[in-house]
């Protein structure tokens, strides 16, 4: 019963992170109609850039995020600003980032090599330590993590919610053109939500960097995760990502404790094939609107 | 069958074997051997990309999920011809039943869906690939993780030496998809799949089947890339779930595709042939040795860049592809691929026949990337204009920096 409870702790914990690696990816699927896999790559070499201050310059892991976050906060926002530029539509996103995804982890192999990177335990203690309750453990990256997560979501939620940049983003999202005609500045939301998104990603990779060894081909290897997540939870979906984020995580990590690791990806797909069969909009929506 | 059916069936086998017979001419000619090898993977990218380009080309569903169904082949003919003894020749065809199988089960599932459809499917089918690597990873029958040596596969002997083996295989099944890929494009089932491609709802009222077409077109790509599967393994030769699986399968296929043209067969092939004597040529060149040896750029790294680079701007400037633009100048085409290979002889005279051919490759990809607004524009004026502000007729989207 323990390596259960364990393993449920365990994938509630992850899920905070698939949520965060997720939420990039959703928001710009669902309200700005961009398929981004580039946000991988963004996960990626955020989580390089915080190997680098950390391993080389003595950071200490949780303060790299103040040195990694707005250079993706640009690094996203100069993006769309592309998109916007050349007009791009869904599917074009989808191949233009392919691209884009490819060319960058051929970059992070050229600097960083295939071989496995991480941060050395001198300079990481996070790494092995945990916070115990009773015979549970909870590791300390992906506890902070769950929880940055948990803050996240909840001020994306807000943030749509509640503020009139929300308004126009959830405008943007149901009917652009009339957005459009009611004085949205289109661009401007865009860039700002796609800046954000890139924040998000990039907080994923510092965490990621603290809690595991990176390798360029992780970033392709995320497919697997991300993409049930974020049809579970719905385009576009906050909360649902969270949502969708723990159910994942805790459904991978039951399927490796009781058969094994390897049968994790399966039991993600079998996931992600039942929603699309039965609740293609998602788990958590209400009905069918963003 | 229609005249052009026939004249289309003559043609495709008057190729296929005067090409049967490239092997035997190796010996009385004497051209190197790696010809051949080099000839058989040319040929395994028109399989994989024709196959590829059957479905998502005419229809407009993207799939990433050729690896998938690339690997399924490999694995067969790994577990049957290595593990249970099957010659070959026996494995093939299982293979490729096996890959339209997946391809139709995963089709059953995704087409049903309403809404996004395009969207999900692209999605989906990026992560079948990593489900099917899992599963093989899983079943000890299947890989079990550590992967299956091809050494003692029993080889069809009667199809010559190895690599006139290897090269005769790879022609059947190239040949086979390829004028596949050419008849769907002309028959009734094409004629449904660009509907679909145009706008689905409308093809749907109109009255075409379009879930049987999507399962059909779909079902046949697997079939082909599985077959091409089957052969590659014994390429390989030592087969494992990360190499089979990677991202490479699909990324080429749709490099490919989308340089070449999507809707038309001869896209795939001309996109092969561009990539693969391309990337060819760049992984066998040496290192880079720049100022002075302090900075190394090692050109296999610059292969990935290039291609991702390629695939951004085909689909931001040249929606169509090349095949349309070399059907409109092929001249002009022809004519920069000599000066091409000219400057090479001259410039580089040891340079090899294949680095030659892509030097005039090069030379006729720059005379078609130019739009062809731009290239209308110049024509009227004759020649380039001197005062770039004045208002002209010519809309001048899509112009290609």
């Amino acid at each position: 019963m323990t390596l259960y409870g364990q393993a449920i702790i365990s994938g509630v914990l992850a899920g905070g992170l698939y949520a965060m690696m997720s939420l990039g990816v959703s928001l710009s699927w669902g309200v700005l109609k961009i398929i981004n896999l580039a946000y991988f790559s963004f996960i990626l070499l955020a989580g390089y850039g915080s190997y680098e201050l950390a391993a080389n310059q003595g950071w200490d892991p949780f303060v790299t995020v103040l040195a990694v976050v707005p250079v993706f906060v640009i690094v996203g926002g100069l993006l769309q600003l592309f998109f916007e530029k050349v007009k791009i539509g869904e599917f074009e996103s989808l191949l233009v980032t392919f691209g884009l995804l490819i060319m960058l982890e051929s970059v992070a192999r050229s600097i960083w090599s295939a071989d496995f990177r991480r941060i050395p335990s001198t300079e990481n203690p996070y790494a092995s330590s945990s916070l115990r309750i009773g015979e549970f453990a909870f590791p300390t990256p992906q506890l902070s993590a769950f929880l940055t997560a948990i803050v996240i979501g909840l001020l994306m939620k807000y943030l749509l919610d509640r503020t009139y940049f929300g308004k126009a983003v959830r405008a943007l999202a149901q009917d652009r053109d009339m957005a459009r005609a009611f004085g949205v500045d289109h661009r401007r939301v865009a860039v700002l939500l796609s800046g954000l998104a890139a924040a998000t990603a990039a907080i994923a990779g510092v965490f990621i960097a603290m809690s595991q060894a990176l390798f360029p081909s992780l970033a392709v290897e995320w497919f697997g995760i991300v993409f049930p997540v974020v049809i579970l939870g719905g385009l576009g979906s906050t909360l649902g990502a969270l949502g969708a984020g723990v159910v994942i995580g805790v459904v991978a990590a039951i399927a490796s404790v009781t058969w094994g690791p390897s049968y994790a990806p399966l039991a993600t797909f079998v996931i992600l094939i039942a929603t699309l069969l039965f609740r293609p909009d998602g788990l958590f929506t209400r009905k069918a609107s963003v | 069958m229609s005249r052009r059916t026939t004249v289309r069936l003559g043609s495709f086998a008057a190729v296929a074997v005067a090409l049967w017979f490239l092997p035997t001419l190796q010996g009385p000619i004497g051209f190197p051997i790696f010809y051949l090898l080099f000839g058989y993977t040319l040929l395994f990218w028109f399989a994989q990309a024709s196959s590829w380009n059957m479905f998502t080309g005419y229809s407009g569903y993207f799939s990433f999920g050729q690896g998938a169904f690339f690997g399924v082949g490999v694995y067969t003919t790994g577990v049957l011809a290595a593990k249970r003894g099957w010659p070959l020749i026996a494995a093939i065809p299982v293979a490729g039943i096996l890959a339209a199988a997946l391809g139709l089960s995963l089709g059953f599932v995704v087409f049903r869906l309403r809404r996004l459809q395009g969207e999900i499917f692209a999605l989906v089918t990026l992560a079948v690939a990593f489900v099917v690597a899992a599963i093989a990873r899983v079943s000890s029958k299947i890989d079990g993780g550590s992967g299956i040596a091809l050494n003692d596969v029993q080889l069809p002997d009667f199809l010559g030496t190895f690599p006139s083996m290897m090269f005769r295989l790879g022609l059947v099944i190239a040949v086979l998809t390829v004028f596949a890929a050419a008849t769907i494009q002309h028959s009734r089932l094409g004629w449904g799949l660009f509907s679909i491609n145009d706008d689905e709802a409308v093809a749907e009222s109109l009255g075409v089947p379009t879930f049987r077409h999507k399962m059909m077109a779909f079902g046949m790509s697997a079939f082909f890339a599985g077959l091409s599967g089957a052969v590659h393994a014994i390429q390989i030769s030592y087969i494992t779930i990360e190499d089979v699986f990677s991202i490479r399968i699909p990324l080429f296929v749709i490099v490919m595709s989308v340089l070449g043209g999507m809707r038309h067969w001869m896209g795939p092939i001309v996109g092969a042939t561009i990539i693969h004597t391309l990337t060819d040529r760049l992984n066998r060149a040496s290192d880079l040795e720049l100022f002075g040896g302090n900075v190394t750029v090692s050109l296999d790294h610059l292969n990935d860049i290039i291609i991702g680079l390629l695939l951004i701007v085909m689909v931001l400037a040249v929606k169509d592809g090349l095949w349309p633009r070399l059907v409109d100048r092929k001249w002009a085409a022809a004519g920069a691929f000599v000066v091409g290979i000219l400057i090479a002889r001259i410039w580089a005279p040891e340079m090899s026949p294949i680095g030659q051919f892509v030097a005039g490759e090069l030379g006729a990809v720059a005379v078609l990337l130019p739009s062809s607004a731009v290239i209308d524009r110049w024509r009227s004026r004759g020649g380039p204009s001197e005062t770039p502000d004045e208002p002209t007729s010519q809309p001048t989207v899509g112009a290609t920096p």
